[in-house]
C-alpha cells in the first residue's frame, strides 16, 4: 500500500504542478447543434429591417459592417456603402474568419434577395459564430423602402409618416433618388440588433 | 453475539483504495467526456418517486406544484435520465463484482455491539435522512461531492465539507452503533 | 473533442447506454473497494478504516487532473461541463442532514445500491429510507421552496473565488490529499476495530 501512495505522489505531484503553470486554454466556438440552430431560424432572431441599417449607417456607426455575400462582378457594379464582398462561395476561406467570427462588428450579410445571404448567415451561424445578420429583403427591398420609399396617404397613423420622412431623407443621404412606388409592401421593423460578446453554448445540464 | 473476532469485511480482498481510485477517477472523466456531466446517484431516486407518483397518483401529480415543473422541464418523462440508466448499471455492475470476489450473500451487516434488528431500524432513518438531504443538496456524496470536486465548484466542496464534517460530528453519539 | 454528446453529435439514446455502461463500471469499481459494506464505510468516522476517504479523494485528483489536461490537449470543452449550482444555505443544510444519514445508516446512495445488489439487507432497507426521504422532499416542497431556491450564488469555481488559476488549487488540492493519505495510515493503525487488537 506505501508503495502504491508514493507511485501515486511522483506521478500526481509533478503533473499537478505542471498544470498550476499551463496556460488557459481560450476556446474556439462551438458548433451548434441542428436543434438549437432550429430554434433560432423559427425565432427569425438573424433579421434586421432596412430602416435600421439606413439609420445606422446615416449616425456612421463604426461597428457596423456591411457584408455583400454576392459574387465579385455584381459588388462591383452596386454595393452598399461601407460593404465588403466575401462572396458566399469563399465564406469559410481563412482569410475572411477573422471578420465572421469576433465580437466587437455587427455584420449584416445581404444579396439580392434574401436567399444567400440566409445561407451565409446558416453557415455561420452554425460553426457558433455570433453577430452576424441578414438584411431582411435584400438589395431589393432596400431599393423599394429606402431608394424609392412609397409616400403614404394622410390618413395614415404619425409613425407611417415619420418612418416616410426617415426613408426620404436616408434615401437622399444614401444617393437615391424618390421615385414613386407601385405596391405596398408590409413594413416590418426588427429592433437594432445588440452587439453581444461571443460567448459559449449552452452547457450541459446535469446534477441529481 | 456471534463469536467471530474479525469482521466479514477483513475477511474478503478488496482493490487497493488507490488504485480503486484511479479507476474511479478515471470513469468519471470519462462521463464528462462523453455526456459533459459526471456521476450521480440520488436523482435516480428522484426520477423513479416522479415517475411512481405519476403513475399511482397521476391527479395528485398534476395538481402538485412540484411535480408540474418537473414535468415542464423533464419533457422526455422522469425515466429517461442519464442518471437512471447509469443507476441500473450500478446494480448490475455490483452485481458483478460482488460474483466474481464471493461476496453475494443475503445478510444484515451489522456490528456485533447492536441487533440487526436495530441495524435496520437506523439504516431506515439514515435513508431517509440522506433522500431529504440529498434533495436539498442537489446531489449526494457521488454526484455532489465527488463531481462537484473535481470540476471544482464550490458547490461541490461546500456539499463535501457538510457531509463528512457532520458525520464526524456525529460519530461519537453514533458510536455504538459501529464500534 | 468532447464533450461528444455536443461536438460528435451522439444520440441520445446513445448517450444513455454508455451512462449504463458507465454506471456499471462505477458499480463494480464501488463494490471491488469495499464501498457495499457499511461498516468498511462508517470506519472513515472511526480511524479504523480509510478507504472512504483515499478513493475519493484519489478518484477526485484522478478526474480533477484528467479534467485540466484533457481540456489543455483540446481533447475536452471545459467551458461546456457541467458545474454544480451552488445555493448556499440549501447546500448546507442539505449537507448537514446527509452527515447524519450516513453515520447513522452507513451508506450514501451509490454506495447503497451497491451493497443492495450483493445481498446487503441493510443496504436494501436504506435504499428504502432514501425514497421516503425524496418523497418527503417532493410532498413537503411548498415548506421547502424558499430554502432550496434562495441564496443562489451561481455556478462559482473555488479556484475563481479564491483569485488562482485552476490549475494552481487543483495542485493544492494535490498536496492536501496526499497529506491527508499519510495521516489516514496513520490512523489506522492508532485506531483500530477493538475486535481485531487482539
Amino acid at each position: 500500500m506505501k508503495n502504491i501512495r508514493i507511485l501515486l505522489a511522483t506521478v500526481y505531484v509533478p503533473v499537478a504542478l505542471v498544470l498550476a503553470f499551463a496556460p488557459v486554454k481560450t476556446n474556439k466556438p462551438a458548433n451548434l447543434t441542428p436543434q438549437q440552430l432550429l430554434e433560432e431560424v423559427n425565432s427569425s432572431v438573424q433579421f434586421v429591417s432596412p430602416d435600421a441599417v439606413a439609420d445606422r449607417i446615416i449616425q456612421q456607426d463604426p461597428f457596423l459592417q456591411l457584408i455583400d455575400v454576392r459574387t465579385p462582378e455584381e459588388f462591383e457594379k452596386f454595393s452598399l456603402p461601407g460593404a465588403i464582398n466575401i462572396p458566399l462561395s469563399q465564406l469559410f476561406a481563412e482569410e475572411y474568419q477573422g471578420i465572421l467570427n469576433q465580437s466587437d462588428y455587427t455584420n449584416i450579410f445581404y444579396s439580392n434577395g434574401t436567399i444567400f445571404s440566409s445561407e451565409a448567415w446558416v453557415l455561420t451561424r452554425m460553426k457558433g459564430y455570433e453577430n452576424n445578420y441578414v438584411l431582411m429583403g435584400g438589395l431589393n427591398y432596400w431599393a423599394e423602402t429606402i431608394m424609392n420609399p412609397e409616400k403614404p396617404a394622410d390618413t395614415n397613423p404619425n409613425e407611417e409618416v415619420a418612418k416616410y420622412n426617415f426613408r426620404k431623407g436616408a434615401s437622399q443621404a444614401l444617393g437615391g433618388g424618390a421615385m414613386e412606388s407601385a405596391d405596398q409592401g408590409s413594413i416590418l421593423s426588427a429592433p437594432k440588433p445588440p452587439i453581444k460578446k461571443t460567448d459559449k453554448k449552452k452547457r450541459v445540464a446535469g446534477g441529481c | 453475539m456471534s463469536e467471530s473476532s474479525v469482521p466479514e469485511f477483513r475477511k474478503t480482498r478488496y482493490f487497493n483504495p488507490y488504485v480503486g481510485g484511479v479507476a474511479l477517477g478515471i470513469v468519471l472523466l470519462l462521463a464528462f467526456y462523453i455526456s459533459g456531466r459526471g456521476l450521480g446517484a440520488s436523482g435516480a431516486i428522484k426520477s423513479t418517486i416522479v415517475a411512481g407518483i405519476d403513475k399511482i397518483a397521476p391527479k395528485h401529480a398534476e395538481s402538485t406544484a412540484f411535480y408540474t415543473e418537473y414535468a415542464e422541464s423533464h419533457p422526455n418523462g422522469p425515466m429517461k435520465n442519464w442518471l437512471v440508466f447509469e443507476m441500473l448499471g450500478v446494480l448490475i455492475g455490483g452485481f458483478i463484482s460482488g460474483a466474481i470476489h464471493g461476496r453475494l450473500k443475503l445478510q444484515v451487516e451489522h456490528s456485533p455491539k447492536i441487533t440487526s434488528k436495530k441495524r435496520i431500524l437506523f439504516a431506515l432513518l439514515g435513508g431517509i435522512l440522506f433522500g431529504l438531504g440529498s434533495q436539498l443538496g442537489r446531489g449526494c456524496t457521488s454526484g455532489s461531492a465527488l463531481t462537484g470536486m473535481a470540476v471544482l465548484s464550490v458547490g461541490g466542496f461546500v456539499s463535501m465539507m457538510f457531509i463528512f464534517g457532520t458525520a464526524y460530528a456525529l460519530a461519537y453519539f453514533a458510536r455504538k452503533l459501529w464500534i | 473533442m468532447g464533450p461528444l454528446i455536443i461536438y460528435e453529435n451522439i444520440s441520445p439514446d446513445t448517450n444513455f447506454f454508455l451512462a449504463f455502461l458507465i454506471g456499471i463500471a462505477f458499480g463494480f469499481i464501488l463494490e471491488a473497494s469495499g464501498f457495499s459494506s457499511s461498516r468498511k464505510l462508517a470506519g472513515q468516522f472511526y480511524g479504523y478504516d480509510t478507504t472512504v476517504l483515499k478513493v475519493f479523494f484519489t478518484a477526485a485528483i484522478t478526474a480533477g487532473i484528467g479534467l485540466l489536461l484533457f481540456g489543455l490537449f483540446g481533447w475536452l470543452d471545459l467551458d461546456l461541463i457541467y458545474i454544480n449550482p451552488f445555493y448556499k444555505w440549501s447546500t448546507i443544510i442539505g449537507g448537514i442532514l446527509m452527515g447524519a444519514g450516513f453515520i447513522l445508516g452507513g451508506f450514501c446512495p451509490g454506495t447503497s445500491f451497491t451493497g443492495a445488489a450483493i445481498g446487503k439487507i441493510d443496504a436494501m432497507v436504506f435504499v428504502g429510507g432514501l425514497f421516503i426521504g425524496v418523497l418527503l422532499f417532493t410532498e413537503g416542497y411548498p415548506l421547502l421552496e424558499k430554502l432550496y431556491m434562495g441564496s443562489y450564488k451561481g455556478t462559482p469555481k473555488v479556484s475563481s473565488a479564491m483569485g488562482i488559476s485552476d490549475g494552481l488549487f487543483l495542485f493544492g488540492l494535490v498536496i492536501v490529499a496526499f497529506g491527508m493519505f499519510w495521516v489516514a495510515e496513520w490512523a489506522e493503525k492508532r485506531f483500530p476495530l477493538k475486535e481485531e487488537s487482539k
